[in-house]
């Protein structure tokens, strides 16, 4: 092994050793604990259940692809007004609760929901609502990877199609989109994984006729105790996430280039389609978030401040933010740690098992991992270190993932160029490589601070009353009837989107990619 | 990395040196007591008490058995006469008999082994949205049989018995009332009929229920709830209390069913002492007083003075479901699974 590998792994180091004791070993103890055998899936009923994991998946997939690609292409080409902010606020669907997204959206598809009186269409009861849920989340997830993969396409290129005659959309299928197909396949793919392994969402949506592989983990594990049948889904569902990710590290790895600089504005039909796709975009990832925040303040004998009053008396509620802001940092801290020194060991090892290493948490079921931590740490079972831990491993993927595509796609000649005039190697890595990496690092620190801030990794862990949070302050909300519950829980969700939002406008300049 | 392990190592250290005089308490999710209470207590056995949420009350108990070579606690409290059965046979629990178990009602004492304590307890009922019945000029059902017709199956939502404990609850009642095969023929009809089934509380309550934009006017509830929703409605205004709740209770027969809650001491623990003391606190005066509208139930102690918003809610005359039923709910769980949910 040569020098470059050998210090690349040893800067990976630290972030295998936390991925073995905090995703490995739990794993591996609680399929020892449930001891896989693998007559469930002889059951025709849990085959209808991959099947239909699978479908949704594919179809969110293909949707947010047809939406997605397009929208994104546009935005790399060209200079739109208030893009980087628009691509910021595409990181609050990170952050929103599922339970939340859910009254949202149906606040407007619901039976009595606004759009469905409008138009008279109701889909409550059908898969699409699970469908547009899981694109609520998705979409954004599909425009950020696949804006950084077409903005890496060297605009020259795209130019000289442009000035041979080509119309936008010619340049775009012919020339673009076969440079950038690996970062947008990889797009694709990790959004069919997101889908395909969501939780919450299915779990409030799909009711007992729509419910998916990890739904059926989790009624089995925590409810039910049936940890061999659980087990053996468990395997058979990192089978096939296993091989998607496989496929996805495979894919992640083109696309080589410098953005360019200096777009030119939308004119005609780019203009419209810019429009017409943005404008499908904010409807399906803001709307049912501006819903919820109207429920806020609406009451039932119209506007009120009354469920914000509620909040703001509530003692508690401080705590609620104080904690939100605490854990989001110390996680941040931890996932940036970790997640930096993973992302440069990882590059400088060009090792593809360490990729797919990185996105072991994205892959592995929350509530399998929940009784690991439970059989292999009883001590820490609750204990602010666990917490974090979980926190920690939840959001540590993500800067990676980011941080990786911008180092790779750094000009290997520059860095030399730099050597070349003198620089030592520190300063050299100093002045070349951080700067450019940098903002994929800050893109990935708001993409990690979100998954904190919304999902709250109690699910992992077992949770103390002082640990609240504005997430957990929510749900207990909608745990107990009564109007002004539901008016405060949405209350709460509209503190947390403003509190994100603040987050990323620090963090992230919009621009940072997520792979 | 070294630094992340240190103050790992740090915290760990000191959470091992404040335990000696920490009483650890795992309750489920929705437990809530007045911290003034709590305080009180702390300061007169000079003990901390550390609470642990263990998810839904099911959940809780699941986590206690996959820890018990490890207990990860001293007390629980919120495990209720469906989940005891298991409890017992995991053998989870030590006994302990409160000398206060002499207020509460002999009817709805947990056992007589004093593996549980019973500290509350509630009634899960169906609950009606009454706007929408008046809106609609629908008579109400009169009973089970009547509300597996689809005239009254595409009006409710229930939570499924595998994934909610209001759910389990239901399918004890149905099935005490109808006998295993009746049970299944009854659930499949009104599956069939357009009875939607939820995975948990919220989402029936809050996305289904019609009265917060769902299709469904009847949900599967608590027999409390209609005295939440007043407590709990825009302008609430103890001195004037409206002259009905939004919702209210249905009754059917053999639709209802009797939730014992309690606070028992694990196996293991060693605080045994104050353990006992604090299962004494749940069962005081103040804390019986402090229960019923934090957590939308009734106190176990005869005679605890209730909030008048309690007469929005009304107890059911529900007879208890039969102990055979009662003792292995797990079995009839995986039953309802195959028979009725699987079932095509």
């Amino acid at each position: 092994m040569n020098l470059p590998k050998l210090t690349g792994w040893l800067l990976a180091l630290p972030g295998l050793i936390f991925v073995t004791l905090c995703l490995v070993l739990p794993l591996a103890r609680t399929l020892r604990e449930g001891g896989v055998t693998l007559d469930v899936w002889r059951d025709p009923y849990f085959q209808g259940r991959l099947a239909w994991t699978l479908t949704q998946a594919a179809v969110t997939a293909g949707v947010a692809a047809l939406i997605g690609v397009p929208l994104s292409f546009l935005l790399s080409r060209f200079e739109v007004r208030g893009k980087a902010l628009f691509l910021r606020l595409l990181l609050l669907p990170f952050v929103t609760p599922t339970l939340v997204a859910v009254l949202g959206l149906s606040a407007l598809l619901g039976p009595q929901g606004w759009v469905t009186r409008l138009t008279g269409v109701d889909l409550s009861d059908t898969p699409a609502l699970l469908v547009l849920g899981n694109l609520f989340f998705n979409v954004p997830v599909l425009v950020r990877l696949s804006y950084a993969g077409f903005a890496r396409v060297p605009g020259n290129v795209v130019g000289a199609a442009r000035s041979l005659g080509a119309p936008w959309w010619r340049a775009a299928l012919g020339v673009a989109l076969p440079l950038a197909l690996p970062g947008v396949l990889a797009g694709v793919v990790l959004v069919f994984l997101y889908s395909a392994l969501s939780f919450g969402l299915p779990l409030a949506l799909g009711g007992e006729r729509f419910a998916t592989l990890e739904v059926e983990i989790y009624t089995l594990t925590a409810l039910q105790l049936r940890l061999s049948e659980a087990s053996a889904l468990i395997v058979g569902q990192l089978g096939f996430t296993l091989l998607a990710t496989w496929a996805y590290v495979a894919l992640s790895r083109g696309g080589v280039g410098v953005p360019s600089g200096g777009l030119p504005r939308a004119r005609g039909g780019a203009r419209a389609a810019l429009l017409g796709l943005g404008g499908v975009v904010a409807l399906v990832c803001f709307a049912p978030l501006v819903a919820v925040a109207l429920r806020g303040v609406l009451g039932t004998s119209g506007f009120t401040l009354g469920y914000w009053q509620g909040v703001l008396a509530d003692p508690d509620t401080p705590l609620l933010l104080w904690n939100t802001v605490r854990f989001g940092l110390m996680a941040l801290a931890g996932a940036t740690l970790l997640g930096g020194l993973y992302a440069l060991g990882a590059w400088r090892a060009g090792s593809r098992a360490l990729d797919l290493v990185s996105l072991l948490p994205l892959m592995v079921s929350p509530v399998s991992l929940a009784v690991g931590y439970l059989l292999a740490y009883p001590v820490l079972a609750a204990t602010l270190p666990m917490l974090i831990a979980a926190y920690t491993l939840l959001a540590w993927p993500l800067v990676v993932r980011s941080l990786l595509p911008a180092l790779r796609a750094i000009p290997p000649r520059l860095f030399e160029a730099a050597r070349s005039l003198g620089a030592s190697r520190s300063a050299a890595f100093r002045s070349v490589t951080v700067p450019l990496a940098f903002p994929a690092l800050r893109g990935g620190g708001a993409l990690a601070l979100a998954t904190v801030l919304g999902e709250f990794g109690a699910t992992l862990v077992l949770t103390r009353p002082e640990w609240a949070t504005l997430s957990t302050g929510l749900y207990e909300r909608l745990g107990r009837p009564g109007e002004r519950n539901l008016g405060e829980a949405c209350a709460l969700a509209t503190a947390l989107l403003v509190l994100a939002t603040l987050a990323f406008t620090l963090l992230d300049g919009g621009e940072g990619e997520v792979t | 990395m070294r630094g992340t392990l240190t103050v790992l190592a740090a915290l760990a250290v000191a959470s091992a040196a404040s335990a000696q005089t920490t009483l650890t308490v795992i309750t489920h999710d929705s437990f809530d007591v007045d911290k003034k209470l709590l305080t009180a207590f702390e300061t007169q056995n000079r003990a901390k008490v550390r609470f642990i949420k263990g998810g839904d009350a099911g959940e809780l108990l699941n986590r206690l058995i996959l820890t018990r070579r490890a207990p990860i606690a001293d007390v629980v409290y919120g495990l209720d006469n469906s989940l005891l059965p298991r409890a017992r046979q995991a053998g989870i629990l030590q006994p302990y008999k409160s000398p206060l178990l002499s207020r509460v009602p002999a009817a709805y004492r947990l056992g007589d082994d004093g593996l549980l304590n019973t500290v509350d307890y509630g009634f899960v009922a169906l609950n009606y949205d009454r706007a929408w019945f008046e809106k609609n000029g629908v008579a109400l059902p009169k009973s089970l049989d009547d509300l597996k017709s689809p005239a009254y199956a595409k009006l409710t939502v229930v939570q499924s018995p595998a994934t909610s404990s209001p759910g389990l609850a239901f399918l004890l009642a149905t099935v005490n009332h109808y006998g295993e095969a009746g049970a299944w023929q009854w659930w499949r009809a009104a599956r069939q009929g357009g009875m939607k089934v939820t995975r948990g509380w919220s989402d029936a309550y809050y996305k289904d229920f019609t009265r917060n934009g769902g299709k469904y006017p009847i949900v599967l509830s608590y027999a409390s709830s209609p005295a939440a929703e007043v407590f709990y409605a825009d302008g609430f205004n103890p001195a004037k209390l409206p002259a009905q709740p939004p919702t209210a209770n249905l009754f059917l027969p053999g639709s209802t069913y009797t939730q014992l809650e309690g606070v028992g001491i694990l196996k293991g623990t060693k605080q045994a002492a104050l353990a006992r003391k604090f299962v004494d606190f749940m069962l005081s005066a103040p804390v019986q007083t402090d229960i019923p509208t934090r957590m939308w139930i009734y106190p176990a102690v005869k005679g605890t003075p209730m909030n008048p918003v309690f007469t929005f809610a009304q107890e059911p005359q529900a007879s208890s479901v039969k102990a055979d039923i009662a003792a292995n709910p797990q079995r009839l769980v995986d039953a309802w699974v195959t028979q009725v949910l699987r079932a095509r």
